[in-house]
């Protein structure tokens, strides 16, 4: 405390007794010593890596988000490898909404992977911002026609002029699931809901069953005396958290049976009809279900309550599910899956939303020719009946369609309520159009708000307007 | 007065026994209803922990047979098996988990890599800045500071795209140090945290080593780091935490397992496809074990934190 005296600022005009040029050198030498000793590190960590190339072999990305499409499709891919020996396939996996943001900056960043699965709601959008190939011209894909696929599946993943961005790898279909069990303790057998019929007016039989399976809290159904819709135990219908645009496992099967289309065209359609009268009633109809208490209100159910949970935990009695659901719903504890068709509609038969993932392949790719061959291994029959075997879902030829239904019997599941829609052409395409993304952000107001019993079915006219408004 | 009188007679007139030497006290009330808010509170807080486990000692398939079971359902280590990878693909499947082959170790040991090369070199490095900017004098110091100060409010989002572009360049995609780069040597807050520390340093010390012919270095080697060992510890652990959780940049550097670090191997483990139910035993068993070397770490650097929170220094 010598030095009290002296202001701060005197110290730093003071000479000082002080080596600078050695220590900042040393400063120096030791930041840089620190810095190649990290990226050593750095380099040392990554050099442990397995998947590096063999010398020769050209190395292709290959991006894919469901986990439990993973095993199907890494079995597949061995086999193309073994058959292939200059192509060694890099397989990413992550979950969906990761996989969206994580492949869009990729493209930005051209780092994208050379070969990924596609989805319709997103293709569209990646043809016009030029970051997906066309297919028609390279040489492994012309073999694959459109007639080994499902029908309608190839059209779904070409553009307006016809040229084709994607090759089907899958397509999901819906049904109605329940719990054997409880069906039995109500004293109902499965062909009680094997030809159930509905229509936007009185609900027809379906909207009886969903009566009859409803239990409020005092245990009085549905369709009984003194029932109260405002305290339920069990809903006859379930719900998923939300419903979008498309409405594909939940309002889309009762509004496509009408005879009602998503859009003027089956694909690439510029006008969409939600101002259509059928589609009002079918809103009126199915989101009416809420007042009668055979429906769960909004937000009755969240995100960590999906259906399979309602049904499980006796919450719902039926609910409508995509074919991607099935080893879901079939592993479940505590109950029995039951699989029932779609209620048939007022255009005389049950009508499911056709979708399905393709495989694509990215502008940036400089390794086109390869990534070709893969996608192209991937819809030949011998790959299909490998994934089909594994598949929790449909592959999108005959043969691996075959080998997923077979699998499926062999542990004593018929599928055929999903696979009887595409079979039986009783199908509606998914929506293929521009601007998804805006027309998803204007629809869902006006999805919850109905659901919230705030809007009717007419009032979706003017969402509509605003929605073709975007392809003008 | 007069009240007092009894207090005073009592150890006289009861000598006899040690218990009634004290003045006998009615229930502590106060003190019991202290401790029970206290418990309540401890409860409240250790719930979601308790909560977590239970999920993951409950078989994924019957969860919601019984959702509001305080005990597991259908008592099972399946959840913890798949977070190791001891589960083939198909029980895995079977069980509500994911397809995708869990390297939790590898996972881990990247986490470990990234998160302490990043504390190790930031802190040291930010130290160094701390220093020039607190106590060297040089044209456009506080300038710089400024600017320094000012990147602190500019999102992480818009640095993203450029920061992977150059990355991608550097050829350092789905490596560690890619990973590690963008925070490796320079965090703004760190240079901030430490600055307002070093200024606060006596000058005196400092001072009096460099008359006795310490040089700048020295003085921050043997004098400036030891005194700021508290703060240093501080933010050696907040980095570690930031740097062990970091999530988004991970993502997109990584590719494969070979850089794959927990945080984004939890992403793996959440709902794969939209409508697809997660694996809710699984992530609560990988959450708690990704979890665990963070609660050791502050079991053994409480004392440090509670005490830089309170520390003078030498003033």
């Amino acid at each position: 405390m010598t030095s009290q005296n002296h202001p701060d600022s005197a110290l730093s005009r003071r000479p000082l007794p002080t080596r600078p040029g050695l220590s900042r050198r040393r400063l120096l030498q030791g930041s840089a010593a620190l810095a190649a000793g990290a990226a050593g590190a750095g380099a040392l960590a990554a050099c442990g890596a397995d998947s590096s190339a063999p010398s020769g072999a050209t190395q292709i990305d290959y991006w894919l988000w469901d986990a439990n499409q993973l095993p199907a499709y890494s079995a597949a891919i061995d086999l193309f490898m073994e058959q292939n020996p200059d192509i060694v396939v890099r397989i990413t996996q992550m979950g969906w909404d990761d996989y969206w943001t994580k492949l869009t900056a990729s493209f930005v960043a051209e780092a994208g992977p050379d070969a990924f699965t596609d989805h319709l709601a997103r293709f569209p959008e990646f043809v016009n911002l030029g970051v997906i190939a066309p297919l028609d011209g390279l040489a492994a894909l012309e073999d694959v026609a459109a007639e080994q696929f499902q029908d309608g599946l190839q059209e779904l993943w070409s553009d307006q002029s016809g040229t084709r961005y994607g090759i089907p790898k899958d397509y999901d279909t819906i049904a109605v699931l329940y719990d054997q069990n409880m069906l039995a303790e109500e004293g109902l057998a499965p062909e009680d809901l094997e030809n159930l019929d509905w229509n936007p007016e009185d609900g027809g039989s379906f909207e009886r069953m969903l009566a009859r399976l409803t239990v409020d809290t005092n245990g009085v159904r549905g369709d009984e005396e003194g029932f109260d819709p405002t305290s339920i135990a069990r809903y006859g219908l379930g719900a998923d958290a939300g419903t979008d645009y498309t409405g594909q496992t939940s309002w889309s099967p009762f509004a496509l049976s009408t005879g009602w289309t998503f859009t003027d065209e089956p694909t690439w359609g510029t006008r969409f009809n939600y101002d259509d009268e059928r589609f009002a009633a079918t809103m009126d109809w199915y989101f009416g279900l809420v007042d009668k208490g055979f429906f769960p209100p909004f937000g009755t159910f969240g995100d960590s309550s999906p259906t399979q949970s309602q049904l499980q935990s006796g919450s719902a009695a039926l609910v409508t599910v995509g074919s991607w659901m099935i080893s879901t719903f079939a592993n479940m504890e505590g109950m029995e899956l039951g699989i029932a068709p779609l209620p048939t509609g007022p255009a005389g038969t049950p009508v499911s939303m056709f979708n399905g993932l393709g495989d694509s392949i990215s502008a940036q790719s400089t390794h086109k020719e390869e990534a070709a061959r893969l996608i192209a291994f991937l819809a030949s029959d011998e790959a299909q009946q490998v994934i089909g075997e594994r598949a929790p879902f449909f592959p999108a030829t005959d043969v691996g369609t075959e080998a997923a239904i077979e699998a499926y019997s062999a542990r004593g599941l018929d599928v055929t309520p999903f696979t009887d829609r595409v079979a039986r052409g009783e199908t509606g395409l998914y929506p293929l159009v521009e601007n998804s993304a805006s027309i998803a952000s204007i629809m869902q107001a006006a999805f919850d708000q109905c659901w919230m019993r705030q809007i009717d079915g007419a009032d979706f006219a003017s969402y509509n307007d605003r929605v073709n408004a975007l392809f003008e | 007065m007069t009240t007092t009188a009894p207090h005073i007679d009592r150890p006289r007139t009861t000598a006899e026994g040690r218990t009634a030497l004290r003045p006998r006290r009615s229930v502590p009330w106060g003190k019991i209803a202290a401790w029970a808010v206290m418990v309540i509170f401890l409860l409240i807080t250790l719930f979601p922990f308790y909560w977590m486990l239970r999920t993951a000692l409950s078989s994924n398939n019957a969860l919601a047979t019984d959702p509001a079971s305080l005990l597991p359902v259908g008592l099972n280590t399946g959840g913890f098996e798949r977070v190791f990878g001891l589960q083939d693909v198909e029980t895995a499947i079977s069980q509500g988990g994911s397809g995708a082959s869990i390297n939790f170790w590898r996972y881990l040991l990247n986490s470990v890599i990234v998160a302490t090369t990043v504390t190790i070199i930031q802190t040291f490095s930010c130290a160094m800045a701390a220093y020039a900017f607190s106590r060297l004098r040089w044209r456009g110091r506080d300038t710089v500071f400024l600017i320094f100060l000012g990147s602190l409010m500019i999102p992480q989002i818009f640095t993203l795209l450029p920061n992977f572009i150059l990355i991608k360049n550097l050829g350092l995609v789905d490596t560690l140090l890619g990973i590690m780069l963008p925070t490796l040597f320079i965090s703004s807050f760190a240079i901030f945290f430490l600055r307002q520390f070093f200024n606060n340093i006596s000058r005196e010390v400092e001072e009096a080593a460099l008359i006795d012919g310490a040089s700048k270095a020295r003085v921050f080697f043997t004098l400036i780091l030891p005194m700021a060992s508290a703060p240093l510890a501080t933010l050696a652990l907040l980095t570690y935490m930031t740097a062990w959780n970091e999530y988004f940049w991970s993502l997109m550097v990584s590719y494969t397992d070979q850089s794959r670090v927990l945080t984004v191997a939890l992403g793996v483990f959440r709902a794969q496809a939209p409508g697809t139910g997660p694996d809710w035993s699984g992530l609560m068993a990988a959450t708690l074990v990704a979890a665990a070397p963070m609660l050791l770490l502050f079991a053994l650097f409480a004392k440090k934190i509670v005490n830089s929170i309170g520390f003078s220094g030498i003033k």
